[in-house]
């Protein structure tokens, strides 16, 4: 967040008047650091209701359901449901409102739709919800907000059996068309425009239903015809749109999403029973711009990578919550199964200050009183762009850049806003950027990150693939990949691609990016954690349905 | 009168066309914009970004087609569809964020002049006594705090710590807008710290402002004559010195009441108050170029026609300036 500050200056004033000044925020110093902000729950919130920050007014709430729509109130994912649930700590399926997935070939996809659920209205839920729904986003691309028609050529109901016939071979397509939110036909059928329509009173198939709405808070009530209803205890929510990080902290909330700075100093002292979990939800790393040299070279990023201390990196980033991470673009321990074992270290790369003189000696520069400079004695000198606002990114750049200064390397910060950043490594205007590869979804975070086919020139913008990286083998193992639905294939397929990573430093991997869940575990137990990481704590898309699903009441006496 | 007009239309075309190309000059476009916040949540594909641009329905054409429409929107007032609060229209936003900018800061702008005009009357007319030294020095004290600075001291010390107001919101969290008794004093309750920051940092100019234009006055000879006339010092004070006194401060309160329809951009950030300045600051963070417009439009034109009143005040007040 920016501020802009209209500080009236005053030239002189008057010495007394500034030695007042002092005494008095001296004393306001010292009295606010005595003071413990402890947190407070409502004690008119009962004990199977949850206070929720997961909607952010602003600052007022606008009653829009349209699961669809950027602008959601976030509780519509709570409303609607998705035919599989995927959780993106380690891409894990759980089948949802399809009891089954099957590919019997690479361009089919056959769901065996769930029997026995109904919308909230008493509605019986069936097939036919799931084709109108891919025809409605078919019909309305605005509302096709994963791309599903991207790989779905057309859209089959046998019986119980929704079948997608793909445009092409391209087994992982499942991941993204699973992700579609159904909505019902009965009630989406006679709505005019289903893309600006704000669905005011939603009917899901979900474990929540609309309680109170207001402008500042909305509550949820348990859906009592739910076909999971058995497993959800947290009979109500409530929602309110005031949830800064003051208020996370002290107004008593039993989960919020958002990462506060001195977590355990702050969440962690307001309440005995604050926790927080910080799994890694993408690894974070350096995007060297291909088009643009000496970033071509992969010597010159060995020696990027080879000159950093990740360990440090990622502890000025992340205040020591979250790691260091490699070089095989998977989240350990998340992914670890999907590793290759013979990886060094497991793709961890380790600061070696010689190595990496050597590499960047081999791209043609020489240390030269304290600088790195090429050839023709220029020193080498670069800038990285991240988003200003991004503290973490920001924090983990300064280091890169003193660590790289330490070998004579001259590196610039560059901050544009959000919007510019976004605009630059679409573009491709940038030398060597902050971003990310990877996710919960191996195939998705191989194939944005490292497709030549979203390598776009310079000037062009493209949203995946921001280094313009270019590498035909990868492209191969890719295309392979999309082509069979053999586990064992796709495990050695994705082996070569870490190896690929690992060795031509497409992104330079740093540390891990962390997902910042906040929990109170007096009311409600079940919560994930690293013992049990069936789904990350963030309160929006679709793993809160994991959660719902597992919280139990604490019962007297545990 | 016929020049003044001519120079009023063509500020306001400055500042329309003006309005139109800032925006423009910013880098990155509202759908980078929206994607950057989702992005903060996890990689976006390519066909997210294609429904989002297709969702908002950013305005093709070259520079010159843009201007051509936005013209005929300032015309016509109707400024389309917001894109951070999309689906919403910018008309239906701003509609909502009026009243309680008008509300809170109208009130205590007014307030903070006359309270700090009066003060600064009295601190004048009192001078080096304590009615001159308490309200002279902690109203420069108290002018000196950055804005936000005194915002976060009352969230922190009076709603957080003393729990004795509200921290956000213009009303609490279960009542909804309506005409009534219970909803109108929740209103104000919620308002009192807002309010109260803006009090403290505003009040002190008044005061100081009044109080010196008044100790040149009471220097002048027409006042020295006034008093060997015998005149009772109230009015002395009041109709002789303070008239002329008051004309800067007045200038200053037609800009302050001009800068009211903008809002306080940090207070009601702070406070999460639902008004002007809060929807400008997601405005402009969104990139969301209607709204932006259509805010930037309202603040000019409310500045200008502020000015245009104090214009007719002031020739009242200084007959020197009616001709």
């Amino acid at each position: 967040m920016t501020h802009t500050t209209h500080e009236r200056t005053q030239v002189r004033r008057r010495r007394r008047l500034g030695a007042a000044a002092m005494i008095a925020a001296a004393a306001l110093l010292v009295s606010g650091c005595s003071i413990q902000i402890k947190s407070e729950p409502d004690p008119s919130i009962p004990a199977d209701t949850m206070l929720l920050a997961s909607d952010k007014g602003t600052p007022m709430l606008e009653r829009n359901f349209n699961p669809y729509l950027v602008n959601k109130r976030s509780a519509s994912s709570y409303i609607y449901e998705p035919l599989v649930i995927i959780n993106v700590l380690d891409g894990k399926e759980t089948p949802w409102l399809a009891e089954q997935v099957d590919l019997p070939d690479a361009r089919t996809i056959d769901y065996t739709i769930r029997e026995g659920a109904t919308w909230s209205d008493g509605e019986d839920f069936t097939p036919e919800d799931v084709k109108f729904t891919f025809d409605l986003i078919k019909q309305y691309p605005t509302l096709d907000q994963k791309g599903a028609w991207q790989h779905i050529d057309t859209v089959e109901v046998k019986g119980q059996h929704v079948i997608m016939h793909l445009l092409d071979d391209d087994a992982p397509a499942a991941d993204i068309v699973s992700q579609t939110l159904i909505v019902p036909e009965h009630i989406w059928k006679d709505v005019k425009s289903p893309d600006t329509w704000r669905n005011p009173n939603p009917v899901g198939t979900g474990p929540y239903v609309l309680g109170n709405y207001t402008s500042q808070q909305y509550t949820m009530d348990k859906n009592e015809t739910y076909w999971q209803a058995d497993k959800i205890e947290v009979n109500h929510l409530v929602i309110p749109a005031a949830t800064g990080e003051l208020d996370i902290v002290t107004k008593g909330f039993d989960w919020a999403y958002s990462f506060l700075s001195n977590v355990e100093g702050t969440w962690g002292a307001a309440n005995d029973h604050n926790k927080f979990w910080f799994p890694p939800g993408g690894v974070i790393g350096l995007v060297p711009n291909m088009d643009v040299a000496p970033f071509d070279n992969v010597d010159v990023r060995r020696g990027i990578a080879l000159a950093l201390d990740r360990d440090k990196i990622a502890d000025a980033a992340t205040e020591g919550y979250l790691g260091a991470a490699g070089q095989s673009s998977l989240m350990l321990p998340n992914q670890e199964d999907e590793l290759d074992p013979t990886l060094p270290n497991q793709g961890m790369i380790t600061q070696d200050t010689a190595g990496a003189l050597e590499a960047f000696a081999a791209a043609g520069y020489t240390q030269q009183d304290g600088k790195l400079v090429d050839a023709a004695g220029k020193q080498f000198s670069f800038s990285i762009t991240t988003a200003n606002g991004y503290a973490d990114w920001l924090r983990a750049v300064q280091e890169v850049r003193k660590e790289l200064g330490a070998l004579g390397i001259d590196v610039q910060i560059k901050q544009p806003q959000p919007p510019g950043y976004q605009q630059a490594i679409q573009s491709g205007t940038f030398e060597v950027a902050m971003g990310g590869m990877g996710n919960g979804i191996m195939f998705q975070g191989f194939n944005n990150s490292f497709n030549s086919e979203f390598a776009k020139p310079l000037g062009e913008t493209t949203s995946s693939n921001f280094g313009r990286y270019r590498n035909p083998q990868m492209d191969a193992l890719l295309a392979q990949y999309k082509a069979t639905t053999d586990e064992a294939t796709r495990l050695g397929l994705s082996h070569q691609m870490q190896q690929i990573v690992y060795s031509d430093f497409p992104v330079i991997g740093m540390y891990y990016g962390g997902l910042w869940g906040l929990y109170n575990d007096k009311k409600f137990t079940g919560w994930p954690d690293a013992d049990n990481p069936y789904a990350p704590l963030q309160t929006y898309d679709q793993t809160p349905l994991l959660v719902f699903t597992h919280l139990k009441l604490r019962k007297d006496g545990e | 009168m016929v020049r003044k007009l001519g120079l009023f239309v063509l500020t306001l075309w400055a500042a329309v066309t003006l309005n139109f190309l800032l925006p423009r000059l910013m880098p990155g476009s509202p759908t980078d914009a929206a994607i950057a916040k989702l992005a903060q949540n996890g990689p976006v594909s390519a066909a997210t970004r294609a429904a989002i641009e297709a969702q908002l329905g950013v305005p093709g054409g070259n520079l010159w087609e843009q201007y051509v429409t936005y013209l005929h929107q300032v015309v016509t007032l109707d400024f389309g569809v917001s894109y951070t609060f999309f689906p919403q229209s910018v008309g239906e936003l701003i509609w909502q964020a009026f009243p309680y900018t008008i509300i809170l800061l109208g009130i205590v702008t007014i307030v903070a002049f006359i309270l700090g005009t009066l003060i600064g009357v009295l601190a004048a007319w009192r001078r080096n006594t304590w009615l001159d030294a308490l309200p002279t020095l902690t109203g420069t004290f108290a002018s000196t705090f950055p804005y936000f600075w005194t915002a976060l001291l009352l969230l922190f010390f009076a709603g957080y710590v003393l729990h004795w107001f509200p921290t956000s919101g213009a009303f609490g969290p279960t009542a909804s807008p309506a005409f009534t008794w219970d909803f109108i004093v929740d209103v104000a309750y919620h308002a009192v710290l807002p309010a109260l920051t803006i009090l403290v940092t505003s009040l002190g100019g008044w005061i100081i402002g009044m109080r010196n234009a008044m100790i040149n006055t009471l220097g002048d000879d027409y006042v020295t004559f006034a008093e060997a006339n015998g005149l009772r010092g109230r009015t002395v004070a009041v109709k002789y010195a303070a008239r002329n006194a008051i004309l800067p401060n007045l200038t200053g309160f037609g800009l302050a009441l001009g800068g009211v329809v903008g809002g306080s951009i940090l207070v009601e950030q702070v406070f999460g108050y639902p008004g002007i300045g809060f929807l400008l600051f997601n405005a402009v963070i969104g990139q969301d170029y209607p709204l932006m417009q259509a805010l930037f439009l309202l603040i000019t034109v409310s500045v200008l026609v502020a000015n245009f009143l104090v214009d007719i005040l002031y020739g009242v007040l200084d007959p020197r300036t009616r001709r």
